[in-house]
């Protein structure tokens, strides 16, 4: 019982400090990891075992493979690209680039894709001489949709698939539709937030409509190859039983690969730059850390509770479970939520036992968490990423400022998530 | 070392007539082929010596000149000076002091340091004047004794640094910056305040990023943009931005003792082609890449 109590209060210590931003998160996490093991509430041979090195490796994998992907110079050219076919016109941008955002998403991860884009729309609202906000918020918004559609493009999907056996293909089938839904709708609430207010001149658009977009590839052999890798990969992710590979094998073999033929001169610099070890060590402290809870039978509690406040009726749970991870999400960071879950759900799983009838809850928590997302400033990486970048560059966005948009879109897609559990499974 | 213990009195002259530069290398060359066995000797010499200052310009704006040869299996230093009433003119600096210094090709410290010796010394208006009023190099080498001129074992920056460098206040607009970047034709240079206290450095990329937001850096290409108004913009800016906006604060600095081998390793380490030389808080001087290898390399 002590040493449940201890390794719960390391773990809301730990939380707190990522949400205040009092310690890194990395060596918050990290420190919580080992707390756990000096105070004796697991060893370390336990501590370790609990690192799934499915998720790290995968994630190490996608980081080598996006950073020559993004040498490329491919993702540029489609940005680039969007705001010519919108020719210049404020709406269509914003439309165009929600969808390029959202599909971009889909396989880099909410973060790169927002590093990547946020940037360019600064430049081309300050060609169009707008304010940028709108622009920047609603591509946010599409970022955390977006990563919510593929298991490679949100970590909680990427812990999901890890935890779960669920194939590229299984997440294809049950969340993409729905993200599809829920893309196709908030382009109905952009329209209606911003139809007309945004004017520009046609000396404006023509500046956008100069863009040289030709020299944004250059390396086209590069570009060839990169294509074919990443096509294989998918490829391989998709046959992924019939191969018998595990998520982080292919994920490295794509990266490795990629690295290899492509930037074999650069090693170093994309071992040191563009693997974000502050991430992969936040995953390895985070395990241990929830490990303690699953060791100590807090989980077990967690779930028991759960279950008994739903009678282990499937629907309810999905539903609890979606709304609650939504609403944590809003305002915490999810991962270190969804890795607490994630044993949770296992165990409910012993209680329902059809595959079946436990499928629509881990939907549930991979679609609360990353669409909650969405709910205020704070609520996922994507957002305080992208609002930092817009405060360094002079646009004040401030916490209210982004949640009275971005609550609308939170809502709109949890509502419809509910729907589509509600209905489909 | 003293440098007095490098002179002999007979190679020190006065030179009241009005002569060209090769007739007083000349008379140089003869004064110490006459007295020691050189390996190259008489117009081979004065060839090679006019050769010389042509690839590299032995006057410096302090007044002297310093030409040099160095001769394979030459095993000694060999001074000879001349202290001018009707000054040189080499190409527009006038030199009163023309030392010319044969040594072995081995041997650059020492050499370097017999350099740096006499720059310091004609630096000093007031030593520069004493010694042409001594008349005789007996006088001049007394002279040098009592004063204790050095030469010492190891060069340092303080030898090869620009003392009093152009340096600008932090309360200046960016458009006196450009002035004194334009008129100098630097592309940095120390931040001081009122009391002559190291601040900081400014340089050419400070102020042209100054047109160009952080969001344009942070993209992966701009080969798709040809023109960007805000880089036009900087202009509208100048009189606006500081020096004190733009400057940076925590680049590395040497100090007057600091090795040539370090501030070489300083230079590289920070990738910077100059650093401000600081002492007792106080800037004291700038020294270049160039200046290492124009001072100390090709000499």
């Amino acid at each position: 019982m002590l040493l449940m109590i201890i390794a719960l209060l390391v773990f809301i210590v730990t939380y707190l400090c990522i949400i205040t931003e009092w310690v890194n998160k990395m060596l918050a996490a990290l420190i919580g990891g080992f707390v756990i093991i000096v105070l004796g509430v697991v060893d370390q041979t336990i501590a370790f075992s609990a690192i799934d090195w499915n998720v790290i490796f995968f994630l190490i994998g996608m980081m080598l493979t996006i950073s020559v992907m993004r040498e490329t110079g491919m993702f540029m050219y489609i940005a680039i690209k969007t705001a010519k076919i919108a020719k210049g016109s404020p709406l269509k941008i914003m439309a165009l680039m929600f969808m390029a955002t959202a599909l971009i998403s889909a396989i880099l991860g909410s973060v790169t894709t927002i590093m990547i884009l946020i940037p360019i729309v600064l430049l081309i609202s300050e060609e169009l001489k707008i304010t940028p906000v709108p622009f920047i918020i609603t591509m946010v918004v599409a970022s955390n949709m977006g990563g919510a559609a593929t298991m490679i493009g949100d970590p909680p999907n990427i812990l999901i698939a890890s935890a779960t056996k669920f194939t590229f293909v299984d997440f294809v089938l049950n969340l993409t539709p729905i993200i599809l839904i829920i893309v196709a709708f908030s382009l109905g609430l952009i329209w209606l937030l911003y139809r007309g207010k945004m004017r520009v001149s046609n000396e404006r658009r023509a500046k956008i409509m100069e863009y040289n977009d030709k020299n944004l590839i250059t390396n086209h052999k590069l570009l060839w190859i990169t294509l074919s890798v990443v096509g294989l990969m998918l490829l391989a992710f998709i046959f992924q039983k019939p191969l018998h590979l595990e998520n982080a094998t292919i994920a490295m073999a794509a990266g490795l690969i990629l690295v290899f033929v492509g930037s074999r001169k650069k090693v170093e610099t994309i071992i040191l730059n563009d693997i974000d070890w502050i991430t992969i060590f936040f995953f390895i402290g985070l395990f241990m850390i929830v490990e303690g809870l699953v060791h100590t039978g807090f989980i077990d509690l967690l779930a028991q509770g759960v279950i008994s406040v739903t009678n282990g009726e499937p629907k309810t749970t999905s539903m609890v479970i979606l709304w609650l991870s939504g609403i944590f999400s809003a305002f915490v960071d999810n991962i270190p939520f969804v890795a607490a879950m994630i044993p949770m759900i296992e165990r409910i799983g012993e209680v329902i036992t059809d595959p079946v009838q436990i499928k629509p809850l881990w939907w549930a928590l991979s679609l609360g968490t990353c669409l909650g997302g969405n709910g205020t400033l704070v609520g996922a990486s994507a957002n305080i990423v992208a609002v930092g970048i817009a405060n360094r560059n002079g646009y004040k966005i401030s916490f209210m400022d982004y949640t009275k948009i971005g609550v609308l879109f939170a809502l709109e897609s949890v509502i419809l998530s509910s729907l589509y559990i509600w209905i489909r499974y | 070392m003293l440098l007095a213990s490098f002179l002999e009195p007979r190679n020190i002259l006065f030179e009241n007539r009005v002569l060209t530069k090769e007739q007083l290398y000349q008379i140089l060359v003869d004064r110490l082929c006459s007295q020691y066995k050189l390996p190259i000797c008489g117009s081979k010499l004065m060839e090679l010596i006019l050769q010389r200052d042509e690839e590299v310009s032995p006057a410096y704006s302090t007044g002297i000149a310093i030409p040099h040869i160095r001769m394979e299996n030459f095993n000694d230093t060999l001074i000879a000076m001349a202290f001018l009433q009707n000054p040189l003119d080499y190409n527009g600096i006038k030199v009163s002091w023309v030392v010319l210094i044969i040594t072995d090709k081995t041997s650059s410290k020492l050499y370097l340091n017999i350099v740096a010796a006499l720059l310091k010394l004609s630096n000093d208006k007031e030593a520069v004047a004493d010694l042409h009023n001594t008349g005789d190099g007996h006088s001049v080498i007394q002279y040098l004794k009592k004063k204790e001129v050095e030469v010492k074992k190891d060069v340092t920056i303080a030898d090869i640094m620009v003392q009093k460098p152009i340096a600008v206040h932090p309360e200046n607009t960016l458009r006196e910056l450009i002035n004194l970047m334009c008129v100098y034709r630097v592309a940095g240079m120390p931040v001081v305040d009122a009391t002559g206290k190291y601040i900081g450095e400014v340089n050419v990329l400070n102020l042209l990023k100054v047109g160009i937001p952080d969001f344009v850096m942070m993209l992966d290409d701009l080969s798709f943009l040809a023109s960007y108004e805000p880089l036009e913009n900087l202009l509208e800016k100048q009189d606006l931005l500081l020096v004190n906006d733009i400057m940076a604060t925590d680049e590395k600095t040497l100090s007057p003792e600091t090795s040539i081998i370090e501030a070489v390793f300083l230079m590289f380490t920070n990738k910077k082609r100059y650093l401000s030389v600081v002492k007792e808080g106080k800037l004291v001087g700038l020294v270049t890449a160039m200046d290492i290898l124009t001072k100390v390399i090709a000499v």
